[in-house]
């Protein structure tokens, strides 16, 4: 996947050459979504199959009687074939029909619709907290090498990957909620979107419930991520650090600020950008505990319950949703590799 | 300027916010659930969230009172002319939430609606006994039953849905219209289900001035945030751990009592070894009550002695189950034939090892652990035992189908004795997954259940309850405790199913 790399003296496109070419690329990579959508239902489909118990057992519970399941099944259409099953999801969805939730009385897209904001927002902000962090700890790490400065921001970035998210959900509730009374423990403020709107005109406190409801989660969900990320600032600063145009900058006699920011974290922002996409992928998954824990009402708590009704065109929306999300942002990375390193084109 | 006269304001109110813990006059009630309701629709409703907020929503034609007892509500008297027929007399002047009056003809739509297989109504099979459900008047139905059925009264709290919004095309599962003290606010799918004051309610203006439901998945979170004041109630289902925690505290009103469910080992009486009698009651023995109850269950519930709930009118002490005894049950084995022929620390017989498989689901924690407990505690004692745990969906098919060995189940909403039994325990009988039959319990059940005289059910179910401990075809292991937690400032009497009515006023 890596993208061919030009010696630095090679010609670049001209920018508007280079802003079609992005276009392309773009509906390329959109295009490129199809099969992945087909491939994930359908392993998604075969993983559910697999999966012992349906959900006519769950919606009769103990009080189930043989008749009164193979009722059930017949109703939701349990009984047909797998691939006539697989072919009547793919039908529907190239209708735009995810179809109806076994368990929520509603359609699919309207369940996740309602949810997906929530999880959006939560996955984004602990993802913003993960970049800002581990680039600064990261920084400052590779910058006071050998320091306690240094050993501190380590010693973070240890215990952040080694603390599993539903432990430090718990046990930051119990300090900020329960000990200290200064955040609320559960539930969702206004959507922070619509609290900066009403920020905007003068208003804030739906801001400061929105805030207020996402700091302990969002912190859980990307303290994780900050660890992972700042090692890996650290390690790509010291060597960036070590080459030769960073001693020429110095010599020149720029500023120390500008040497570290513009000369080096630039270019050793690129390896980042990569992970940073994938670790999207990890908060996504992330998600799902942290929003149990703090009763956040997004995609996760719904995936959570799904599952374990086996509610499966639910199961398939949700997945889906993931998938999506998690193709979205790593398309929005790779683009990202041009602005940061002009020397990179796409093809 | 402008920006920081802003500034100063969000300051103040982070401030203010957290200066005053505001001293809270209970004014919504917020109770944490731990699940969504799936549905809000009284008829086809599963979950304990559904079951606890339809029981605001709804009126059913009776309620039932803090001691499980049938008292007028939707019905205001009812009469048993023949043991086959039930006539209720209807409240007058009874309002749905969307303005339109009750009467016999909402209450016939509802039950003849449960008792079509098309609903698919989980709780369908308790009303089946109904033949017949007609509205004599507009404020008269009358009940023609197939055969007696005395728990009958017990099953009609069911909430009664109207029918003319329903036929309409009404969501009652999205948009609930019910005739109860509580009418749904808003509902935010997985989150929060607020409720507000019905106030054209028959009973006059509740006393509450709102509910909020809010779902928090995490049983310990469920009990920070309670703590941390963001939640007014919070009730079972809760872990051990937190329930002795917040049992210690003492500036919160809290109720633990005997609820109206059962922890029990299923026995499969149709698999080898368990078809004897005597094997399962010495299997029985090496089941050691106390420290499940008490230690995995850190004492919220309680040692059970037999079949009857102590929160029943048929309950007594005097019917005891064998109770632990490694060294009768070593003697009874032994009786049976089984000992350790070759020294290798497990029982055989005819040169084949004693083989045992219990299972049970893995949503809880707490069932894992005890299984895994009476495992080792076979094991010490010469049983070569198994344990297979898988999560409900995949588990349940394998108890119903007869595969298995011994189970580790729970039942709830006993208020009946009929509900724990007939079902269960009936020769063929559709929860009979064990294939338990004593032709004796069979007619027992039918009296039970077809008497109308409290005395002889009473006297039915004790015999009964009496063989079930001697043949051992469950073995109940506790009686599940019912906790509830709340703020000094809210005005609750805790009923042992959960209901929220008495913080309503009616």
């Amino acid at each position: 996947m890596s993208p061919p790399v030009y010696p630095a003296g090679s010609l670049v496109a001209k920018p508007r050459l280079r802003s079609n070419t992005m276009l392309a690329y773009t509906a390329r990579r959109l295009a490129l979504f199809v099969p992945m959508i087909a491939g994930i239902v359908i392993v998604t489909f075969g993983i559910m199959l697999l999966l012992p118990g349906d959900p006519a057992i769950v919606l009769l519970g103990e009080d189930a009687s043989p008749e009164a399941l193979v009722e059930i099944r017949t109703a939701l259409g349990l009984d047909r074939p797998w691939y006539v099953r697989l072919a009547a999801y793919f039908a529907g969805l190239i209708q735009g029909d995810m179809g109806r939730s076994i368990f929520q009385n509603q359609p699919v897209a309207d369940a996740i619709g309602a949810r997906v904001g929530a999880t959006l927002e939560l996955a984004l902000l602990a993802l913003a907290i993960a970049i800002v962090l581990g680039i600064t700890l990261g920084v400052a790490a590779a910058l006071w090498r050998g320091t306690l400065v240094d050993t501190a921001a380590m010693l973070f970035a240890q215990l952040g990957v080694s603390m599993p998210v539903f432990w430090l959900g718990i046990l930051m509730m119990l300090l900020f909620a329960v000990k200290l009374g200064w955040l609320p423990s559960i539930g969702r403020g206004e959507p922070l979107v619509e609290a900066l709107g009403a920020a905007a005109t003068g208003r804030f406190g739906p801001l400061l419930g929105a805030i207020s409801h996402l700091a302990m989660p969002a912190l859980t969900l990307g303290l994780n991520s900050a660890a992972v990320i700042s090692r890996l600032v650290r390690s790509t600063m010291l060597e960036t650090l070590s080459q030769d145009f960073i001693r020429t900058a110095h010599a020149k006699g720029l500023q120390v600020t500008r040497v570290i920011l513009v000369h080096g974290l630039r270019n050793a922002l690129l390896p980042i950008v990569s992970v940073i996409g994938l670790r999207f992928g990890a908060l996504l998954g992330g998600a799902v505990l942290t929003e149990n824990i703090f009763g956040w009402p997004g995609l996760g708590q719904l995936a959570v319950a799904a599952i374990s009704q086996r509610d499966i065109p639910l199961v398939q929306g949700i997945v889906l949703s993931f998938a999506l999300m998690f193709a979205t942002v790593n398309l929005i990375v790779d683009l990202l590799y041009t602005v940061i390193d002009p020397r990179i084109r796409l093809e | 300027m402008r920006f920081g006269s802003a500034l100063f304001g969000a300051a103040a109110v982070l401030a203010a916010a957290i200066a005053s813990p505001a001293p809270s006059v209970a004014e919504v009630i917020r109770l944490g659930a731990d699940v969504d309701a799936g549905t809000l629709d009284p008829r086809v409703q599963r979950d304990t969230t559904a079951y606890r907020v339809n029981n605001l929503l709804y009126d059913g034609l009776v309620q039932l009172d803090a001691d499980l007892k049938p008292v007028p509500s939707l019905a205001v008297g009812w009469e048993n002319p023949e043991p086959t027929v039930w006539i209720f007399r209807l409240r007058d002047g009874v309002k749905f939430h969307d303005g339109s009056d009750f009467s016999a003809e909402d209450v016939v739509y509802t039950f003849e609606t449960i008792l079509d297989p098309e609903l698919k109504a989980r709780f369908r099979s308790l009303y089946t006994p109904i033949a017949k459900i007609e509205a004599v008047d507009r404020l008269t139905v009358r009940i023609e039953l197939s055969e007696p059925y005395a728990p009958l009264l017990s099953y009609m709290d069911l909430g009664i849905v109207p029918k003319a919004y329903v036929e309409g095309g009404g969501d009652l599962s999205n948009k609930p219209i019910g005739t109860g003290p509580m009418k749904l606010a808003s509902w935010a799918r997985g989150s929060k289900i607020v409720l507000e004051p019905f106030a054209d309610y028959w009973g006059g203006m509740p006393k509450a001035d709102g509910f909020e439901f809010v779902v928090v998945a995490d049983n310990t979170s469920r009990a920070q945030a309670f703590e941390a004041g963001d939640l007014d109630i919070i009730q079972s289902p809760l872990s051990p751990q937190d329930i002795q925690r917040l049992g210690a505290m003492d500036d919160i009103g809290k109720s633990i009592m005997g609820g109206v469910g059962i922890t029990y080992l299923n026995f499969n009486t149709a698999a080898e070894p368990l078809d004897d009698p005597a094997m399962r009651r010495a299997l029985a023995m090496l089941v050691d009550q106390d420290t499940i109850t008490n230690a995995i269950y850190e004492g919220v519930d309680q040692v059970a002695t037999s079949i009857l709930l102590p929160s029943s009118w048929a309950y007594t002490d005097t019917i005891k189950q064998p109770g632990f005894d490694p060294a009768g049950a070593k003697a009874a084995l032994a009786d049976l034939g089984w000992t350790d022929s070759d020294g290798d620390g497990v029982l055989d017989k005819d040169g084949k090892p004693l083989t045992i498989e219990i299972s049970t689901h893995s949503e809880d924690p707490n069932r894992i652990q005890a299984v895994e407990f009476i495992q080792a505690t076979f094991k010490q004692n010469g049983i070569d035992a198994t344990v297979s745990i898988a999560d409900w969906p995949a588990f349940f098919p394998s108890v119903q189908g007869g595969k298995y060995q011994i189970a580790l189940l729970g039942w709830l909403n006993i208020v009946d004795p009929d509900r724990l039994m007939f079902a269960q325990f009936g020769t063929g009988a559709g929860q009979n997954y064990g294939k338990y039959s004593n032709p004796r319990v069979d007619t027992l059940l039918q009296t039970g259940r077809s008497s109308l005289d409290r005395a002889k059910r009473i006297e039915a179910y004790r015999e009964a309850a009496t063989i079930i401990t001697e043949e051992v075809p469950y073995y109940v292991i506790s009686y599940q405790g019912y906790q509830v937690f709340y703020g000094k400032d809210v005005a609750l009497e805790p009923d042992v199913r959960g209901m929220m009515r008495s913080a309503v006023g009616f």
